[in-house]
């Protein structure tokens, strides 16, 4: 599986680095998250899946093995 | 389909917020509201809407098209009245949590480089060492007041040192900050705080006149040099941000770390096994200590245009209050919400708000708080509070915060100077290696 921060969404609130710091990677500017570029390695999955439920402004979203890596908006 | 309900047609629901009765029935409250009208319309404060629901406050709150947190001080504007309910007595602008984009964007801006994870990471050897001084003062006597002696101090001591401003003036700037937290807005005191907070701004004042002329890293350094959409900010801007930064750095961590050691002295097991397994779970139980205290209880919005929300009808002007501290006892988003669970997966809180005015000192506070709790369950780890002297807020409409927390631990040795003279030392070490500047050069503005 691959996961994406959505940029217009996170406000920097942090948790998902706490939860899974080898995917998410936060700006030093501002605390805003990025997310791994790649796959997520083997043995991870359940911290990613975390991180997405405990987000607070619901800004990361995990794009199942079998869908591409489309900008597709979450809400319309 | 759902029935759309306004203002008019609302059953109002009556409470009162900041009464010491709301205090004490805090849980049940919640709990109706949630049930019954997780939008409620409350005749409290001239009216306005409530926000209990952690789904809808996470509906409601993110709609900044639609919300206004503009408090429009001198009546220049559309007369709102910022994040208060009622609104703030003192006419001071709350800084630019009571103002919209673009303006609020930019003072973020300019303030983000030194509030980020990375910024507040280089203060962590800073805020162990004051956390160190204040229990060494009490380390000997084993006897401490977690708040005079622990909670208030290393805060000030932070928050100014972020600031740019002398670390000795922490306690002048703390007590109308700790005290205007619990006052209710309406008692005969709160003209004294308001009183004390003014001679505070004209210290603030002085202060933004004095780094003007000879600038020093800092916070205030920012603000003094910052373009905020396209000129630069009056001094009486500037000091609303300045009273916002410690009215948010202060008071709030205080009491989180209050809170939270009470709970620990409760329940010795759990706090056994945090201090045994603190290092895999001191960030989840900081993030559940967030949601179940909500240090800051909520906010105040006024709705910029007629709108309809999850089958809710708002209209222009309308008060609304988004209760996090409600949100966070929500059991569709938190089973058994009123428990403490230190392993809690899944922790969605709103305790820093939610959406564009995200509490900006969110990672000063986790910091602040985990070295404090750290420090604690090194040197004291077998404190015991003591119930007959734990003084809570009287009103928890502002902050949910505590005066008081006495407690006795097996003394121990001291192990550095006092507070006073550590306070000497890092203000020459915040001089010498100009600590206060930010981190990283922010991106143009936008």
């Amino acid at each position: 599986m691959k996961v994406r921060v959505q940029a217009d969404k996170c406000q920097g609130h942090t948790i998902c680095a706490m939860q899974a710091p080898e995917i998410f990677t936060l700006s030093d500017y501002d605390g805003h998250s990025e997310a791994i570029a790649g796959e997520v390695p083997a043995g991870l999955e359940a911290r990613v899946s975390d991180a997405v439920r405990s987000c607070p402004e619901q800004a990361i979203i995990i794009i199942p093995d079998d869908e591409p890596d489309s900008d597709s908006p979450e809400e319309s | 389909m759902e029935r759309v309900i306004s203002s008019g047609d609302a059953q109002p629901y009556w409470y009162d917020r900041h009464s010491p009765d709301y205090r004490d029935n805090v849980q049940e409250i919640t709990r109706e509201l949630q049930a019954k009208c997780p939008v409620a319309w409350s005749e409290s404060y001239g009216g306005h809407w409530v926000v209990s629901g952690a789904l809808e406050i996470f509906d409601v709150a993110r709609r900044s098209e639609v919300l206004s947190n503009d408090h429009d001080a001198l009546g220049e504007r559309r007369g709102y009245q910022g994040v208060s309910i009622p609104a703030n007595m003192d006419r001071l602008r709350g800084g630019f949590l009571e103002m919209d984009p673009p303006e609020q964007r930019h003072y973020r801006q300019v303030l983000n480089p030194y509030l980020s994870p990375a910024a507040v990471n280089r203060w962590v050897p800073f805020v162990r060492e004051v956390t160190r001084a204040a229990l060494d003062e009490r380390i000997e006597s084993g006897r401490i007041d977690f708040v005079d002696d622990l909670a208030n101090i290393v805060p000030a001591v932070f928050t100014l040192a972020m600031m740019g401003l002398p670390l000795r003036d922490w306690a002048v700037y703390c007590e109308p900050a700790h005290a205007s937290a619990y006052t209710h807005p309406e008692s005969s005191d709160m003209a004294r705080i308001v009183e004390q907070m003014r001679a505070n701004q004209a210290r603030l004042a002085a202060a933004i006149t004095e780094i003007r002329e000879n600038p020093r890293p800092g916070m205030i350094n920012a603000l003094v040099t910052a373009t905020i959409n396209g000129a630069v900010p009056g001094d009486e801007e500037i000091k609303g941000v300045l009273a916002l930064i410690i009215g948010g750095g202060f008071d709030t961590t205080t009491a989180l770390t209050a809170h939270s050691l009470e709970w620990l002295s409760e329940h010795r097991g759990q706090r056994a096994r945090l201090i045994k397994e603190r290092d895999s779970l001191l960030d989840g139980a900081t993030e559940e200590f967030l949601r179940f205290y909500s240090p800051v209880s909520g906010g105040g919005r006024t709705f910029s245009s007629d709108c309809e929300i999850g089958g809710v009808r708002f209209r222009e002007g309308e008060r609304l209050w988004l209760s996090w501290s409600m949100a966070n006892r929500d059991p569709r988003m938190f089973p058994e919400p009123d428990e403490i669970n230190l392993s809690r997966k899944g922790i969605r809180h709103a305790g820093f708000g939610l959406g564009i005015h995200r509490c900006i000192g969110s990672n000063m506070a986790r910091m602040a708080f985990k070295q404090m709790v750290s420090a604690i369950m090194d040197r004291m780890p077998d404190f015991a509070c003591d119930k007959a002297g734990a003084v809570h807020y009287d009103t928890i409409g502002v902050i949910n915060g505590m005066k008081q927390l006495p407690a006795t631990f097996t003394p121990g040795p001291r192990v550095g100077a006092g507070l006073n003279e550590t306070l000497r030392q890092l203000q020459k070490t915040c001089d010498e290696q100009r600590l206060a500047g930010p981190v990283t050069a922010g991106p143009v503005q936008q």
